[in-house]
């Protein structure tokens, strides 16, 4: 624990931490100042000197983004001399701004409008400047539109510090802005439309694209949820208005390297209102889906499903909450009796390694190692673990990545090992053993023939000399990782590529019979998938086949019977994400047409089969396994295509919503 | 791009800092030389020889007016025009180059031989008024005197 300070703060008593800035400490005291540059969690850069302060003993004010607390300080954020200070800034500031308050979209939640309200200032008492700058908006994504720019560089830093460099400031002074390389659009400049700046930004100059007369802050509802559409499981903040999702912002708390998302959940809202989505139960009628009522549809289902008993396979994609997948694993064994039930997780993670993987703090954690795993913010592979990384780094974590393959991340790493991932595990094992951890028997047995290479060395110091590292790991290299925790006290965590597939695996949906490629290679009589499972034909051998899903899909038109499910972002309950936490979805706005939540629907169909299975409340037992040596070895059979997955499971979203113009454009460069 | 000697001589450049990113003011007067001015291919390269964002570059390169941010003459003149220059005649040198050689403030002839640029003080007020040619610096200029130390820079 960091040594406390006492201090001061309008005359308040503040506890803070030693080494804390000044205007994180005011927070603490529930004390505002005013900024525009300050971003919490990183460090201050002095630029926008709005929030001065005066602090007893200083003769000039100082600044609050920066200056740190110290003990016995007495701090005044109101003094007359500040005030008029920051008055002048804004005012400064206000000359080059256009006063389009009532038009404007960031109006009731831009720092500019609300600092211009407190201090009385209704226009600029210094000459009127326009720059008349161009507007990009060539992309339905970010809009940027810098006339209204007050330079404060936040979009700039966090743009950098997440390793995506697009933007910086071209010029200098007043008549400098904010670009990209070669003032191209954005489209043309490596951005990635995550959209971290449109957070950033405290007035109007970078927004989300096609926001203009689609609400303003105080016409939404707030909803916090979770992301469900890779193996992050992000937090993010839903903003609703009548009854519609309008927009998504990052939704992890403030100041946390965490709080990023992609464009894939900022923007893939679009496709909960669409033509694809399936509105109504279809059932089958020779050549063509017709629409049914849900009490026929559940009969039918119920029917079919009793006389294919045992020989009915169930799968489901990780993305549905615990709640749904702890459900449908009772619909499995309890109504149907089978112990064919299984999820796409299958693919790509054994039940190992995602039972026993650790629980991991990203703002806590000083060195990462990223084993086997490709993460990537360009192609939106598990795209937030590659951004926060990155970012840690930026605040002084360090980070070794072990890949047979080149990979982007590895040109951030401080160590950089590629060749075989389990090979290279095994030389720093040897070489954290040569430093003096203690290895059980067959762990020094088995590495006595390995020399330990210069860049092994290395990573087993920067390893030795960490105080909470944390090893991200391909699932079929968790056994491997896992032996690094027989020698120093390291978290591991295997990453999966769907955001609940810790929790699908621990609410049990994890085969005692079929596998989820046995299915769909055809060994059911009957088949019952949920949602979008990375399949387009009908397996054969299946004479029924029930698909439940949000979208129409290739794969539903083959269907005997479809059943319409509720999105996420629809839906409530809960996930464990990678990282080991359990996170709240909400029921953000109600689901569309006649679509219900997965659980009400498996639930209906126990009630018609006779046999109810009672909602009882979900716990996922806690899985501690023995730390034992396993050999350093690959797992094989569990090889897919990280970024062929993640599209196909998101395909539905990628194609019935503004993410659809990012496919148009790859197709037409290629 | 850049060629192969002047690579290595923004290597030895950047082996003087402890990160690249220190190296990259001097890369950049590097590119300069090679490329005539801060165009686009010439901060290019210098974000791919130093590996730093492109957009970066850009905004260091620009923050700095005494980077050449449009193509140029082969010569520059940077000529004086305050106070004490001015008072001394300097405004009558600006007519003058601007009726024998039609150069105005920022422009370059048309033979591409000279460009002007007109400064704030360089300096030598001792010596008003002043100029400096590329690195060579006149002063107690004329029109007369301007027009043959011109006369040497082909
Ligand atoms: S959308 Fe993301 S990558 Fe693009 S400029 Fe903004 S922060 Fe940078
Ligand atoms: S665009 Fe917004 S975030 Fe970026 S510098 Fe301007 S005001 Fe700040
Ligand atoms: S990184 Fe994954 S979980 Fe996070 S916002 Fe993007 S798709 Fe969603
Ligand atoms: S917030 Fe401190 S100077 Fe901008």
């Amino acid at each position: 624990m960091a040594n406390m300070v006492k201090l001061k703060i309008d005359g308040k008593e503040i506890n803070a931490q030693e080494g804390m800035t000044l205007i994180d400490a005011a927070e603490l005291g529930g004390i505002h100042i005013p900024n525009l540059c300050y971003i919490k969690g990183m460090k201050g850069i002095g630029a926008c000197r709005l929030c001065m302060v005066d602090i007893e003993g200083s003769k000039t004010p100082m600044i609050a983004c920066t200056t740190k607390v110290k003990e016995g300080m007495n701090v005044n954020t109101q003094s007359e001399r500040v005030r008029e200070n920051r008055k002048f800034v804004i005012d400064l500031i206000l000359s080059m701004h256009p006063l389009d308050c009532m038009t404007c979209t960031k109006a009731g939640v831009c720092n500019l409008q609300n600092y211009a309200y407190d201090f009385e200032i209704k226009d600029s008492t210094f000459t009127r400047k326009k720059f008349g700058f161009a507007i990009d908006e060539g992309n339905p994504f970010v809009k940027r539109d810098p006339d209204y720019c007050v330079l404060c560089a936040r979009c700039v830093r966090v743009c950098k510090e997440q390793g995506t460099n697009v933007l910086e400031f071209l010029g200098r002074g007043v008549g400098s802005k904010v670009a990209t390389a070669n003032d191209k659009p954005l489209e043309e400049s490596g951005c990635t439309f995550c959209g971290s700046c449109i957070d950033a930004c405290p007035v109007n100059a970078i927004l989300e694209g096609e926001r203009w007369r689609r609400g303003r802050e105080w016409d939404y509802t707030k909803i916090k949820s979770v992301c469900l559409n890779c193996g992050n499981g992000c937090d993010i903040d839903v903003s609703t208005k009548d009854g519609e999702v309008v927009k998504i912002n990052a939704g992890a708390e403030k100041g946390s390297a965490e709080r990023y998302i992609c464009a894939i959940g900022r923007y893939g809202f679009d496709s909960v209102i669409s033509d694809a989505r399936i509105t109504y139960p279809l059932k089958r009628v020779g050549n063509a889906l017709k629409e049914v009522s849900w009490d026929e549809a559940l009969k039918i289902a119920a029917e079919k499903l009793k006389s294919a008993g045992k020989d009915t396979g169930f799968i489901s994609t990780a993305n549905i909450l615990n709640q749904d997948a702890f459900i449908f694993g009772k619909l499995a064994s309890e109504a149907v009796k089978t112990k064919n039930v299984d999820a796409t997780v299958s693919l790509y993670a054994d039940e190992d390694s995602m039972k026993y993987s650790d629980s991991a703090d990203m703002d806590e954690a000083d060195v990462f190692v990223v084993a086997g795993l490709n993460p990537s913010q360009w192609e939106r592979v598990t795209p937030a673990l590659d951004a926060v990384i990155r970012k840690r780094i930026q605040r002084g974590a360090k980070l070794i990545t072990i890949n047979a393959d080149d990979t982007r991340l590895a040109s951030a790493a401080n160590v950089s090992i590629k060749g075989d991932e389990a090979a290279a595990l095994g030389q720093i094992a040897k070489a954290l053993i040569a430093k003096g951890a203690k290895a059980p028997k067959e762990m020094e047995g088995a590495l006595q023939a390995v020399n330990a290479s210069e860049d092994a060395e290395k990573a087993a110091a920067m390893l030795t000399e960490a105080k909470s590292p944390v090893i991200f790991t391909a699932p079929s290299l968790f056994n491997a990782s896992k032996n690094i925790s027989l020698l120093i006290n390291t978290k591991v965590v295997a990453v999966p590529f769907e955001a609940n597939a810790r929790g699908v695996v621990a609410m049990g949906l994890i085969t005692e019979g079929k596998t989820y490629k046995e299915m769909v290679n055809g060994g059911v009589k009957a088949l019952y998938t949920v949602g979008e499972i990375p399949l387009s034909a009908r397996p054969k051998g299946v004479d029924f086949l029930i698909v439940q899903n949000s979208h129409m899909t290739e794969l539903a038109r083959q269907a005997d019977l479809v059943l319409p499910s509720a999105m996420p972002l629809e839906s409530e309950g809960t996930i464990i994400n990678y990282l080991g936490k359990v996170k709240q979805a909400a029921k953000t706005v109600e689901p569309f047409g006649e679509s219900r939540q997965h659980k009400d629907i498996f639930t209906a169909i126990s009630k018609e089969m006779g046999s109810p299975i009672k909602e009882s409340k979900v716990k996922a037992a806690e899985a501690k396994a023995k730390p034992k040596f396993s050999p350093f070895e690959k797992k094989q059979g569990l090889d897919i295509n990280p970024l062929e997955f993640t599209e196909s499971i998101n395909r539905s979203v990628i194609y019935s919503s503004r993410l659809l113009w990012l496919k148009e454009r790859e197709k037409a460069a290629v | 791009m850049l060629s192969e000697t002047v690579l290595k001589e923004i290597e030895e450049i950047k082996a003087k800092y402890p990160s690249a990113r220190s190296a990259l003011l001097p890369a950049l007067y590097v590119a300069q030389r090679e490329f005539g001015w801060q165009s686009e291919k010439a901060m290019q390269a210098v974000a791919q020889a130093l590996n730093l964002p492109e957009a970066e570059v850009r905004g260091t390169a620009t923050f700095y007016s005494m980077y050449k941010h449009k193509p140029m003459g082969r010569h520059l003149i940077q000529l004086c025009t305050n106070v004490s220059c001015m008072i001394l005649g300097a405004e009558r040198l600006v007519d003058f180059l601007k009726n024998r050689y039609g150069l105005t403030q920022n422009g370059t002839t048309a033979d591409g031989r000279f460009s002007l640029v007109i400064m704030e003080c360089i300096g030598g007020c001792d010596m008003a008024p002043a100029m400096l040619l590329n690195t060579d610096f006149y002063g107690d200029l004329t029109e007369e005197k301007i027009g043959e130390i011109l006369g040497g820079y082909k």
